[in-house]
């Protein structure tokens, strides 16, 4: 990972979407991205560049093109039509980006398409979260791994943030996936938390 | 056998697919893929089978394949008639806020350059106020006046469009409220196929969110209508059979949103029969 003092930066093609530029390199503010709070607040998996990601939850793109300049091939998952047109537009200009319209719950969609990774990324707003990640950990290389953006309140809103985390933390272990890290997102983004798993 | 989008691998053997971006697309689609026994692919399994030469070319290829059904996917997803129909309501209900929001701002200032001049005792409908401010005023007032009556001519044109676009969208549903009503119920639920799966107690307050909550909160009165209110079968009902006409209508609009979700044309049976329903609600001296 790049730092310039203690700002994150990604080496790439800027004006994404109006990012602030810092020695000639992207900023990669934790306000807007959680990949970047994780960097922040704890370890992370080190992107690198001959990795290949599998990103599920890619949005509008603007975390997947951070991605995309530290890795080799970004494998970008998204379901909803509206930011799949932002999507597009990032992966026309970014060549190592391969966009997906596809529900991320449903693997098969995209099982044809999807090489072995080195990383799985997921940052999706559903409510069975644990399930899912274990669901396209089949796309793991053996030794990859596994981000897991926790957004507890699209889990349960009744439930308290710290039971879903915990309750979720359990499905990943009893699954066989390998707990390395697990922080809450403080103070950058609310009531979520990142889990970095390693498949053994 | 495990299909992959660049082709079919079988047993050490492989038959790549032929065709451009659009046709590879459209096979991808069709390949049905048991994840209990999946394996994930190997880009080099494509060389092998002669799809491509190297990693770039084979990265180009998938790029131009995932864009080409991506493209595909958006496309079919705007298809749905009402996608549009959604954002010409929200649009014209947005542009209504604006023109009253500016109507009372220009009355207001007209009223310092007018010491004289009150609305008091006045049953001047606002548009012809605005027409009066723009012809008596010179400057920044008269031209935002002016401006003010193009926007409302554009709402006016927006407004039949909806309409008429509501009548083809949603056949049923109009045929009992009238476009503009339908194409509100339906924006209000967030799309026809949302609409088609409320029951009929919920579109009956759809639109009277307010109300609605303060009836569950605090055992107020619970709304009797909400959008519905608008149409003149409602809003014409003597107090006493408001409700029951509100809640017949809504029963038959729950069948009428299925119509035209599931179905798509009008049915003229069952559109006659509701509307003898309707009417026979709306009877005060029902015994």
């Amino acid at each position: 990972m790049k730092w310039i003092g203690e700002v994150l930066v990604s080496p790439g093609e800027g004006g994404v979407y109006n990012e602030r530029m810092l020695g000639g390199a992207r900023v990669w503010d934790p306000f807007r991205s959680k990949l970047s709070a994780l960097y922040h607040v704890g370890t992370g998996i080190d992107l690198s560049s001959p990795m290949r990601v599998l990103y599920l939850g890619a949005a509008n793109g603007t975390t997947v093109s951070h991605v995309a300049d530290y890795t080799e091939t970004v494998y970008a998952v998204e379901f909803a039509p509206r930011p799949m047109q932002d999507l597009l537009e990032v992966a026309r200009r970014r060549e190592n980006i391969v966009p997906i319209m596809a529900d991320a719950t449903r693997p098969e969609q995209y099982a044809p398409l999807v090489e072995a990774v080195d990383l799985l990324y997921q940052d999706v707003a559903q409510p069975d979260q644990a399930a899912i990640a274990v669901r396209n950990s089949v796309f793991l290389k053996k030794g990859g791994s596994l981000i897991l953006m926790l957004k507890t309140r699209s889990v349960d809103v009744r439930k308290e943030p710290a039971v879903v985390f915990q309750d979720t933390l359990d499905l990943l272990s009893t699954a066989g996936l390998v707990i390395l890290e697990s922080v809450w997102l403080e103070p950058y983004h609310h009531d979520h938390a990142a889990i970095v798993c390693r498949k053994p | 056998m495990p299909g992959y989008w660049f082709g079919d691998v079988e047993a050490g053997s492989c038959t790549p697919f032929l065709g451009d971006a659009r046709e590879i697309a459209g096979r991808v689609r069709t390949i049905r893929t048991n994840m209990g026994s999946f394996v994930p692919l190997d880009w080099e399994l494509a060389v092998s089978c002669g799809f491509c030469h190297d990693r770039a070319e084979y990265l180009k290829k998938l790029r131009e394949v995932c864009f080409a059904a991506a493209e595909r996917d958006v496309r079919e997803q705007y298809a749905g008639k009402d996608t549009e129909l959604l954002h010409m309501v929200r649009t014209l209900d947005e542009m209504d806020t604006v023109i009253n929001l500016l109507s009372e701002r220009i009355m207001e200032w007209y009223q310092i350059r007018q010491p004289t001049f009150s609305r008091k005792y006045r049953r001047t409908p606002s548009h012809l106020m605005v027409r009066k401010i723009r012809e008596k005023s010179r400057g920044a007032l008269g031209n935002v006046a002016g401006q003010i009556e193009t926007l409302s001519a554009a709402r006016t044109d927006l407004a039949k469009e909806v309409s008429s676009r509501a009548n083809r969208v949603l056949p049923n549903t109009s045929a009992l409220i009238g476009g503009l009503v339908a194409a509100r119920l339906m924006a209000q639920a967030g799309g026809l196929s949302q609409l088609s799966r409320l029951p009929a107690s919920a579109i009956q307050v759809l639109g009277a969110k307010t109300a609605l909550f303060a009836h569950i909160r605090t055992h107020t009165p619970s709304p009797k209508h909400g959008v519905i209110f608008q149409h003149r079968r409602v809003h014409n009902a003597p107090r006493a059979v408001r409700g029951r006409v509100s809640r017949v209508l809504a029963g038959k609009l729950a069948i009428a949103a299925r119509l035209d979700h599931y179905r798509g044309v009008a049915d003229p049976g069952f559109i006659e029969r509701a509307q003898a329903k309707i009417d026979a609600a709306g009877m005060e001296d029902k015994s």
